[in-house]
């Protein structure tokens, strides 16, 4: 139990600042955000710091992905959407103590975008313990992908998609199948005679096209248009994820299909084809239509502690640094179906919480100073 | 031209507030007031006028010419021998390859542009503006350094053919030989002329510096150690990977260093950057250069995005600026032209709404390279 007394909390349910404690119970979870709470235990000074909600990461590998291991890209064959992240995430990498050093305690842990479908990703906190203890959901969404990524890998064998004709056609073909597939279960209404034969990669698609999770798609530029029109083709929802280039395309995000929009991480200049535009305006141009925007790290493909230079750049082009640190914490939460237990400071949460110098999204001499999950201090400075 | 009001930040570590003359692209004159009625005038009330970052080892004007996901046009990096001291990068300067980035919505003036890694030596390095067409309209300095390399990537890009070099053995033998063999050159009338040799031996005569990078300490104490005896041998050493505060050595030897980073944390060599062991030998007297990524994968922010990682350790920009600024021009030697905002250098200038090293919000409002605007606040960012 911790009281954590007189910081400016950013609690993300008001859109400005205020003072106030914090009071931590055993259970891990927020008990109260208030005036004067006192309590019989380890108080925490946070006078002169900004409390803000643990930092939520939409789209992220790690745990999945090092140098001399790749366990998130299965690419024997262009679409696995029976293959689960779940097993691909080993609890004890390095990176989760990166990640909590950075503030990042709950990440969206997915396959990699070698496949056009790739399957099955899941949210999981950062904390130490089982990897069944640590994750809040799963499945959270089917991971896809368009553009270069999963041509460059199946053009070495000559084999589709080698093209983006060919992701299109393999991902409505995919959609297609798993349409097909619910309408045979419905019509043999639990008949194991007239049952279609059991497929875990069709079956994994159900709760998308049941809109119970998105289709994650890894997508720049003009593939966002693809991806938006299959969406509305099959009814069902997508997160627009790197999103490089969305501002040429804010008529078509701000479709209802769109459940996000996940921008970032840049890595690079500019580069011909997909690479041909960086434009951090897009999360204030979004996020002023009502589109859910966020960044990401992509971990480990970026560094953990990049998430909230992105942020920054989103303020350098116009975003109120308030809004940006919402988009790293309660709109990535709400994405994730994860904002009923994380992203924001209020009680019933999960206490995830994080203590700065001052706000991280404004100030970049910032430094975190203590790093909270579900009630346990994990890190202080 | 007059830029009014702005407070300046020198580059040197000083700010304050005053009136800035250009005249024929350099800064003419410093003064609290500056009244010419005649002349234009530029009002930077509320405004931060710092000097155009400097990104010491850069890949630009080198990427951005090649196909979708391939930055790079990769002509600095001659792969058919790994002992190339006598080539020029400037051959490999792309103007429009550099112009399209706009280095100059994020900061950059001048960047120093530099031979790849995967070479033993890989070349002179020189130093350019980052927007024009004609390459060598746009060298501000050629042949500002030699780029040589220890790094594990010359194993990598040779090794793995069966062509020396597979171990770091032959990496430090060859580096030793190749200095001892240039300082007994000599240019003989009817003997058949050494071009690497000759291109060694300005670097030993201390003519140019040499700029090594290393991935470890290991390498970097090595390297110290086998240039020793040419005592007009100039070292930078790149990189910093493992270095640590422990690493007084450097300051004592005077060997300033340019630091590198990795966008990648697979990256077990980069994750060695120890950020904080280095401010505290750059607090000991230790010249620091912040560069950026050491690949084609450099972003248009990493000289301000490892400025920023510096300032949440030293929480003191007089320290951190230099090092984006004037240390960098030093270095690169062409401290006698830019880096820093004195009268008589060049009017490479960026016009801050506020200071970047303290908060996000800061925009640039206009960025003067040479004294042309090559940046204003509302231009489009261009797309490839």
């Amino acid at each position: 139990m911790y009281v954590i007394k007189n910081g400016l909390v950013y609690s993300m349910t008001e859109s400005a600042p205020f003072e106030a404690d914090i009071l931590v119970g055993d259970s891990g979870k927020i008990e109260a955000v208030g005036k004067d709470i006192s309590a019989d235990c380890e108080i925490i000074d946070a006078a002169g710091c900004a409390v803000v909600p643990g930092l939520v990461d939409a789209h992220s590998h790690i745990g999945g992905v090092q140098m001399e291991t790749e366990d998130l890209n299965e690419c024997t064959k262009p679409c696995t959407p029976e293959v689960d992240s779940y097993y691909g995430i080993d609890p004890k990498s390095r990176d989760f103590e990166v990640a909590i050093r950075c503030g990042i305690t709950t990440s969206c842990l997915i396959p990699g975008s070698g496949n056009v479908i790739g399957g099955w990703g899941m949210v999981m906190k950062s904390n130490p313990g089982t990897i069944a203890e640590r994750v809040i959901r799963r499945p959270v969404c089917l991971k896809a992908a368009t553009g270069i990524n999963p041509k460059g890998m199946y053009s070495k064998n000559k084999q589709m998609p080698m093209t983006r004709m060919g992701i299109a056609f393999l991902l409505r073909d995919y959609l297609r199948q798993v349409r097909e597939y619910m309408e045979k279960k419905e019509t043999a209404a639990g008949d194991p005679e007239k049952m279609p034969k059991f497929d875990l990669g069709l079956e994994h698609g159900i709760p998308v096209l049941e809109k119970k999770i998105p289709l994650k798609v890894h997508t720049y530029m003009h593939d966002m248009v693809t991806v938006v029109e299959i969406a509305k083709e099959f009814d069902i929802e997508v997160t627009i994820d790197h999103a490089q280039g969305a501002s040429d395309f804010y008529d078509v995000l701000t479709d209802s299909h769109v459940r996000g929009v996940i921008f970032g991480p840049i890595s690079a200049g500019l580069f011909p084809g997909e690479g041909g535009k960086i434009d951090f305006e897009c999360c204030k141009g979004l996020d002023d239509r009502g589109v859910r925007v966020t960044v990401m790290t992509d971990g480990p493909v970026t560094p953990e502690n990049l998430l909230i230079y992105q942020a920054g750049e989103a303020v350098r082009k116009g975003m109120d640094p308030v809004r940006a640190l919402r988009m790293i914490t309660m709109n990535a939460a709400e994405m994730l179906y994860a904002d009923s237990r994380v992203g924001s400071l209020e009680a019933g949460k999960d206490a995830d919480i994080l203590i700065y110098e001052a706000l991280p999204t404004k100030y970049v001499a910032a430094n975190l100073k203590m790093t909270m999950i579900n009630g346990k201090v994990l890190y202080r400075a | 031209m007059i830029i009014k009001n702005g407070r300046i930040h020198d580059g040197k570590g000083k700010v304050f507030p005053a009136d800035l003359r250009l005249n024929d692209g350099k800064i003419a004159e410093i003064a609290e007031h500056i009244d010419a009625p005649d002349e234009e005038v530029f009002d930077a009330s509320g405004m931060e006028i710092l000097p155009g970052f400097i990104q010491t080892l850069s890949f630009w004007g080198i990427n951005g010419s090649s196909t979708e996901i391939r930055p790079s046009s990769n002509d600095n990096d001659e792969l058919s021998d790994p002992i190339t001291p006598q080539l020029d990068v400037k051959y490999a300067f792309n103007g429009r390859a550099a112009t399209v980035q706009q280095l100059g919505a994020f900061g950059l003036t001048t960047v120093g542009v530099t031979p790849t890694d995967n070479n033993l030596f890989g070349g002179t390095m020189a130093v350019f503006e980052v927007d024009g067409v004609n390459p060598f309209a746009m060298c501000v300095k050629p042949c500002v350094g030699m780029k040589a390399s220890v790094c594990k990537k010359l194993k990598d890009s040779y090794g793995k053919r069966n062509v020396a070099p597979q171990t770091k053995m032959w990496i430090f033998e060859q580096l030793s030989e190749q200095l001892r063999l240039a300082s007994e050159y000599k240019i003989e009338k009817d003997k058949p002329r050494d071009m690497k040799l000759e291109a060694i031996k300005r670097v030993v005569d201390g003519e140019l510096p040499l700029f090594v990078s290393t991935d470890t300490e290991q390498d970097a104490l090595f390297v110290a150690d086998i240039v020793k005896p040419y005592e007009k041998l100039r070292l930078v050493l790149c990189n910093g990977f493992g270095l640590t505060a422990e690493s007084g050595w450097l300051v004592e030897n005077g060997i300033p260093l340019v630091v590198r980073s990795s966008s990648m944390t697979m990256d077990d060599i980069a994750m060695a950057l120890d950020l904080k062991g280095i401010a505290a030998l750059a607090d000991k007297g230790l010249e620091v250069a912040l560069s950026g990524v050491d690949s084609s994968f450099q972003m248009r922010e990493d000289v301000l995005w490892l400025g920023i990682a510096m300032m949440k350790i030293m929480k003191d920009e007089s320290k951190v600026l230099p090092m984006m600024t004037s240390i960098p021009a030093k270095l690169l030697s062409v401290d006698d032209v830019t880096g820093s905002i004195e009268a008589g250098k060049r009017a490479d200038l960026v016009l801050w709404s506020a200071n970047p090293l303290e908060t996000y919000e800061a925009e640039i409002v206009a960025t003067y390279m040479g004294g042309r605007v090559i940046y204003r606040k509302g231009d489009e960012l261009r797309c490839m």
